[in-house]
């Protein structure tokens, strides 16, 4: 099998955050099955650090494109989207017939919430003349928080595979199997919110005692 | 009542006049924000907005104002093209400080994890706009409007309205829309 060139798009405007830890994690897997991988980040794009005509130019020169991203409100975060609507402008046919795939994540467990920035990227794919080849839905991407997968013991492991299995599909041109989704998926018994609840709302009155907010239900825009 | 419009069309159209018209001639008390002239700056996941400056964001951009109008109205509209199945970055610049409208802290509401509201429900209206028919990008975009009213725990309505057909029928369909707000 030929060389090819993943590029990863991290859509998350923290550097080192999931999303990263994520694209990273693709990345050694790439190259460990002798292909060529390359990290971005959206945000030096829209922050002016760098010109999307050079992401542009890096785009034309991969065989395949990732976005990994974080759900900001139910969808792709602003600046990816508007990275897009660059890339569409300005990219013509040239990203025609490349292939594209993405990673989303969210902070709460149910998946199901990540479906519609999938669908934004396989629209994006289909405006651009890309191959879509599927996406994967990671919920509590908070609970990683940016940590590396090998810091993360047998869950680490279960989403390095879930990913490997992804990559060998797409580096063969393939769509994501649903094995893959099955292997990175937290399964949390619906049983379990009520206590996880409560133990969550601990820590936020801790974190507001912290920061010597303790009205942080207050109603701002009404005062 | 009191009614937030958030327009992110790309220009003066027949489509955002129609609905600030409708809105005003029903009497309602009406904010009509044009986002293509906002200065919004983007969600950097700070996180300060949770404890350290509640539902506030600290950087000082126009997002406080919608906020702010946000907060003491009964409805939001949102009037949109469709942009790769749902909203285009105009939109998306305010969509993503919506969270301010919830608490940083959790509940769960019919078996899902939610963070509660902090204004109280209300109903959030998406108008999509787009060029001819695609019934999956409707689909979409219909889904991203719930998801979001889900979130915020707001009764919602989504349509998608097609840019090529006859000016009469747009304005009737925005008019039924409204009874639906108003």
């Amino acid at each position: 099998m030929s060389v090819k060139k993943l590029l990863l798009i991290n859509g998350s405007p923290r550097k080192k955050g999931t999303s990263y830890s994520f694209a990273r994690t693709m990345k050694q897997l790439a190259e460990s099955m002798g292909n060529e991988a390359e990290i971005i980040h959206v945000i030096d794009y829209f922050d002016g650090k760098e010109r999307v005509e050079h992401l542009r130019e890096l785009m034309i020169q991969s065989d395949i494109v990732a976005m990994a991203a974080p759900l900001y409100a139910d969808t792709l975060p602003y600046p990816d989207i508007w990275l897009m609507e660059k890339l569409i402008g300005i990219c013509n046919d040239e990203l025609k017939g490349k292939a594209f795939f993405a990673v989303g994540q969210c902070g709460f467990p149910d998946i199901t919430r990540i479906e519609p920035l999938l669908a934004a990227c396989r629209f994006f794919a289909e405006d651009a003349g890309m191959k879509w080849l599927g996406g994967l839905a990671y919920g509590g991407g908070p609970m990683i928080n940016g940590a590396l997968m090998e810091e993360l013991g047998k869950k680490g492991e279960k989403i390095t595979s879930g990913f490997k299995l992804a990559l060998e599909s797409i580096f063969r041109g393939e769509e994501i199997p649903s094995g893959a989704q099955e292997l990175i998926t937290m399964k949390i018994p619906k049983i379990l919110y009520r206590p996880l609840v409560l133990m969550m709302n601990q820590r936020a009155n801790k974190l507001a005692k912290a920061s010597g907010n303790l009205d942080f239900k207050r109603k701002v825009y009404l005062e | 009542m009191s009614i937030v419009v958030l327009d992110a069309m790309e220009g003066r159209n027949s489509i955002s006049n129609k609905l600030r018209e409708a809105i005003i001639s029903r009497g309602e008390e009406l904010s009509y924000i044009e986002l293509r002239d906002m200065n919004i700056l983007p969600c950097r996941s700070c996180d300060a907005c949770g404890y350290r400056s509640p539902g506030k964001c600290v950087f000082d951009d126009d997002m406080h104002d919608i906020h702010r109008a946000m907060a003491r109205s009964s409805a939001i509209i949102l009037l949109t093209p469709v942009r790769f199945g749902g909203y285009p970055s105009t939109l998306k610049k305010a969509v993503d400080k919506f969270m301010h409208m919830c608490l940083p802290s959790y509940g769960v509401k019919d078996g899902h994890l939610i963070h509660p509201t902090r204004y109280g429900s209300k109903m959030l209206m998406g108008i999509g706009v787009q060029q001819g028919c695609s019934k999956g990008r409707e689909a979409s975009f219909s889904r991203l409007v719930e998801n979001n009213a889900w979130n915020l725990q707001f009764e919602y309505k989504a349509v998608v309205l097609d840019s090529t057909g006859d000016m009469e029928s747009i304005g009737q369909n925005i008019e039924n829309l409204l009874k639906e707000v108003c």
